[in-house]
């Protein structure tokens, strides 16, 4: 392969809010509007989206109800993951192995993860299928069973999951450790996974509450796009969800994080790897953010595509790795920016050093004219290919809602972009990148070779990769 | 993409599928050798250009194992006419992105684009047919950049780690022993000189089939392939890969010993080549052993016996027949003897008894609505288009695939679950904590 892609088993474990922040990937071209849709909202505050697309005889769903790993109890992360693998465990009057027989006798798909602000269910029928996949969507939001066989399972799986991607996956883990250590006690630091400590820790009790209080109507928004009428379909969901219940609890409100200053390091002891995995980060903006366009142009040529700054000093001039990026996670507050590579053990500070003085000439330097209109083209072009299937208009819907933006976050996007001037840039560079000197900075690598050197860096905290959990202990 | 109604669907799960759009689709093969297959679909103002060479691990030799997949990190690296880097330049400053992939049989070059950018594509990727130069500072800096591939995928990673080793023990005579990012020794030592040959040899156009989907006009695709591709002169093509791996003897087995908090277990049996007519029975049978939760070795092994916390499975379908996977994660006190014997039993359950018409049922429909999935967007028809034209003998073998599943019996599926998924037929591969005090 000769760009590198996420890594797999992972991927699909942090799923959740990352399909929900797609529309931050890529930015808008002038051919993509929003197209029509309607909005419902049920006296139990369920927002049902409904859009026509009859191009494929499919049907997407995509539906998030609001809480996600930000809700979970400090001393048990994982919980929501729990609950979003245990919805598809059994739910009505359907076991665990009933329902996945029917799931798949009609080449159904239903899936459920935990994000960092909600758990988000996604599905793809055959349109012939859409009675059934109301029914089925509707039995796992207001009827999982939940048992406590089916908890122990899936718990101790997740558990084994989290060990398995130590041993294969380390890549993948860099920003589970930075997010823990850049919001240490904040929602936005558990990880949705959750830690080999947090799933032990977990009970069915805790589960059964979890459930009864952050899951209910007045927290979902549910997206239907594809080959269907649209009213019968908000007849049948209606039907179907306007007797759930509420959520027993308060949404809880989560406040802005507070940048890092100054420059920290999290070491995380793999003795037998023979790369270095590093990764620095600092809070940066949430989905609100006006400039988006300004900012996604920015961080694609920082770290954003083959040929950012980033990549072309790592991997292409020097050689030193496979892949260098960066990126902004957007959320209800502001998330993190992080930036990220990887090197044989020997070239770590040689690495580390270039991805800090890439970072600084950012700041130092301005983005020349043609470069910038590269980054616009780029990021223009490459948008349609975003919202393309019925899945990904599903997810756009909900997240439109969730962050309750308009719909000139998608048409008026193009313009947005045209209009991004190089005062704009070095704004947005100002702003919202850190400088190299206040970062955290996490090194999953062999300690023993590694340990002194770091500490030029800052002062180094070491934790052990085999440690149950992404946090350090607190000092 | 044009409306496909939900009784052409029902049409199509028992005839012919016809996809609408499917017979604007317009082929040429230029004076040179080269193909082309354009498939027109306005849904969005962009489009996906697969170029699709015949050329992958599969035909390298001890010393240059690797090269294939080398080489395609090498055709971003400059030409005689434009500087290493331009490529990337170019096609990003017009709102093109790009990236290539290489197997064991063949190596794809990827490009997604507004579709404005389509003569500019064009030129990019003739010229790097044409005049690909080789500077010795970016072949060092690349060599760099395929071994930190390497560590991420292999060195670093238990399951890649195991996966090398037991395709290299599945196979003792042919080519497809050999790891597509190649040898560690190997990645060390290639040089300019077998980069030149392996494009002399690989790199012609008679070798490449180029495939475009998405807001194009055939007509206009085709005169652009005249004016860039065509003047690409033909060259002999590339000696046949003449060995056949013979018959397995009997079960091999192989251990790696790692610093692994969790086992893996795999098990990867000789099978069939990709044009093989038993495709679809083979492809359906896997679907029954590890697609999804109702699959039965997910059923049986993760969630009854609990001995795995994942069961997954993969086919090789290439221009020679190839290995049928499948793999366990074991829990991290997980008994790998065990979980073995778990395995084993539900495999010899198959071989004896085949699968239940419910069970068949399931698969069909879980592979028809992943076929209408994989032609919702350019880049699957793309991909789709390209693999049966390359790999399964034709473009249109696709839109025979859903009747092809529906043919599939009782019978065939048991009889090839008896054939291939015999014990003499497999290499196992264990992957543990050492055990051996000598060895930690």
């Amino acid at each position: 392969m000769r760009a590198p892609r996420f890594v797999k088993l992972l991927a699909s474990l942090v799923a959740g809010v990352t399909a929900l922040i797609s529309m931050t990937a890529a930015a808008q071209s002038a051919g993509v509007k929003l197209p029509p849709y309607e909005r419902v909202e049920l006296r139990n505050g369920a927002v049902l989206l409904l859009m026509e697309r009859h191009d494929v005889p499919l049907i997407a769903v995509n539906a998030v109800v609001r809480g996600g790993s930000a809700v979970d109890p400090q001393d048990q992360a994982g919980l929501s993951g729990l609950l979003a693998n245990l919805l598809e465990k059994g739910a009505g009057k359907r076991d665990a192995a009933t329902f996945a027989d029917t799931l798949a006798s009609v080449g159904g798909l239903l899936s459920a993860s935990a994000g960092t602000e909600g758990i988000v269910i996604t599905g793809s029928f055959l349109s012939r299928d859409q009675k059934l996949m109301v029914e089925l969507l509707s039995d796992v939001l207001q009827r999982p069973q939940l048992t406590a066989a089916q908890f122990d399972s899936v718990r101790n799986r997740q558990i084994e999951f989290i060990r398995a991607a130590k041993d294969s996956e380390l890549e993948s883990l860099t920003p589970l450790y930075g997010k823990a250590a850049l919001f240490p006690g904040h929602p936005y630091g558990k990880p949705a996974i959750g830690s080999e400590a947090g799933l032990a820790a977990a009970t069915h009790d805790a589960l059964m509450r979890h459930y009864r209080d952050q899951f209910g109507a007045d927290r979902l928004i549910l997206a239907v796009v594809g080959d269907f009428k649209t009213g019968a379909m908000k007849q049948s969901l209606t039907s179907a969800l306007n007797g759930w219940r509420k959520a027993g609890a308060e949404l809880p409100v989560i406040t802005a994080p507070s940048k890092v200053t100054g420059r920290r390091v999290l070491l995380i002891d793999a003795p037998e790897s023979v790369q270095s995995y590093f990764w620095a980060g600092n809070v940066g903006v949430a989905r609100s953010y006006r400039d988006r366009a300004a900012l996604d142009v920015v961080n694609t040529l920082f770290g954003g595509r083959f040929t950012s700054m980033l990549n072309s000093e790592l991997r292409i001039r020097t050689g030193l790795t496979y892949g260098a990026r960066s990126r902004f996670d957007r959320f209800t507050q502001p998330g993190p920016w992080q930036m990220s590579s990887y090197t044989q053990t020997k070239t770590t500070f040689e690495a580390i050093d270039l991805a800090f003085s890439v970072l600084d000439r950012l700041h130092n330097e301005r983005i020349e004219p043609a470069l910038l209109a590269s980054g616009k083209t780029y990021v223009q072009g490459q948008f349609p290919l975003a919202l393309e299937t019925t899945n990904e208009w599903a997810s756009a819907l909900t997240d439109l809602e969730f962050y309750k933006l308009d719909r000139g976050y998608i048409d008026g996007y193009a313009a947005s972009l045209g209009a991004v001037t190089s005062d704009d840039a070095q704004r947005m560079i100002r702003e919202n990148f850190p400088s190299s000197d206040n970062v955290m900075l996490v090194v999953v690598g062999q300690a023993a070779v590694l340990r002194e050197g770091l500490r030029k860096y800052g002062s180094v905290t070491e934790m052990k990769l085999s440690d149950p959990h992404f946090a350090a202990a607190r000092r | 993409m044009r409306r496909l109604s939900l009784l052409l669907l029902l049409l199509t799960s028992v005839a012919h599928a016809q996809i609408p759009g499917a017979e604007r689709i317009e082929t040429v093969t230029l004076g040179n050798g080269m193909t082309i297959i354009v498939w027109p679909d306005p849904d969005i103002p962009n489009v996906a250009l697969y170029n699709w060479v015949k050329v992958g691990s599969r035909n390298e030799v001890p010393g240059i194992t690797g090269l294939a997949h080398f080489f395609e990190h090498m055709m971003f690296n400059g030409t005689s006419t434009r500087p290493p880097g331009s490529f990337d330049k170019e096609l990003e400053a017009n709102g093109a992105n790009n990236n290539a992939s290489t197997s064991n049989d063949v190596t794809i070059y990827k490009d997604w684009f507004p579709r404005d950018a389509l003569e500019l594509v064009f030129e990019l990727e003739a010229d790097r047919l044409r005049n690909l130069a080789f500077d010795p500072k970016v072949i060092e800096s690349e060599r760099g950049v395929v071994y930190s591939e390497r560590r991420l995928g292999v060195d670093d990673s238990n399951a890649g780690r195991l996966m090398e080793q037991v395709q290299a023990t599945a196979y003792v005579a042919h080519p497809y022993s050999i790891p597509t990012i190649g040898w560690p020794s190997d990645i060390e030592g290639w040089t300019v000189d077998d980069l030149k040959k392996f494009f002399a040899t690989h790199y012609a156009p008679n070798n490449c089939t180029m495939i475009l989907v998405g807001d194009v006009d055939p007509k206009k695709v085709i005169a652009l392939a005249r004016k860039y591709f065509e003047p690409i002169p033909r060259q002999a093509p590339p000696e046949p890969i003449r060995t056949k791996e013979p018959e397995q003897q009997g079960e091999r087995r192989v251990l790696v010993e790692a610093d692994a908090q969790t086992p893996l277990l795999q098990f990867a049996y000789h099978s069939i080549a990709g044009s093989d007519p038993r495709l679809p029975a083979l492809e359906l049978l896997l679907r029954i052993l590890v697609d999804g939760d109702a699959s039965r070795l997910h059923r049986a092994l993760v969630e009854e016996q609990k001995v795995a916390i994942s069961a997954d499975g993969y086919l090789e379908a290439g221009f020679d027949p190839g290995l049928t996977w499948l793999f366990l994660s074991l829990p991290s006190n997980g008994d790998v003897a065990q979980a073995e014997k778990a395995l084993d039993a539900e495999i010899d359950r198959i071989r004896k008894d085949g699968v239940t018409a419910a069970e068949l049922n399931r698969a069909r429909s879980q592979v028809i609505a992943d076929f209408w999935r994989a032609l919702a967007t350019i880049d699957g028809k793309a991909d789709q288009l390209g693999t049966y034209a390359v790999m399964r003998g034709g473009y249109q073998k696709l839109f025979e695939a859903p009747r092809a599943y529906e043919q599939v019996s009782l019978e065939d599926v048991k009889k090839l679950a008896a054939e291939i998924l015999r014990p003499s037929n497999r290499t196992v591969g264990l992957l543990r904590a050492a055990t051996n005090e000598e060895n930690k």
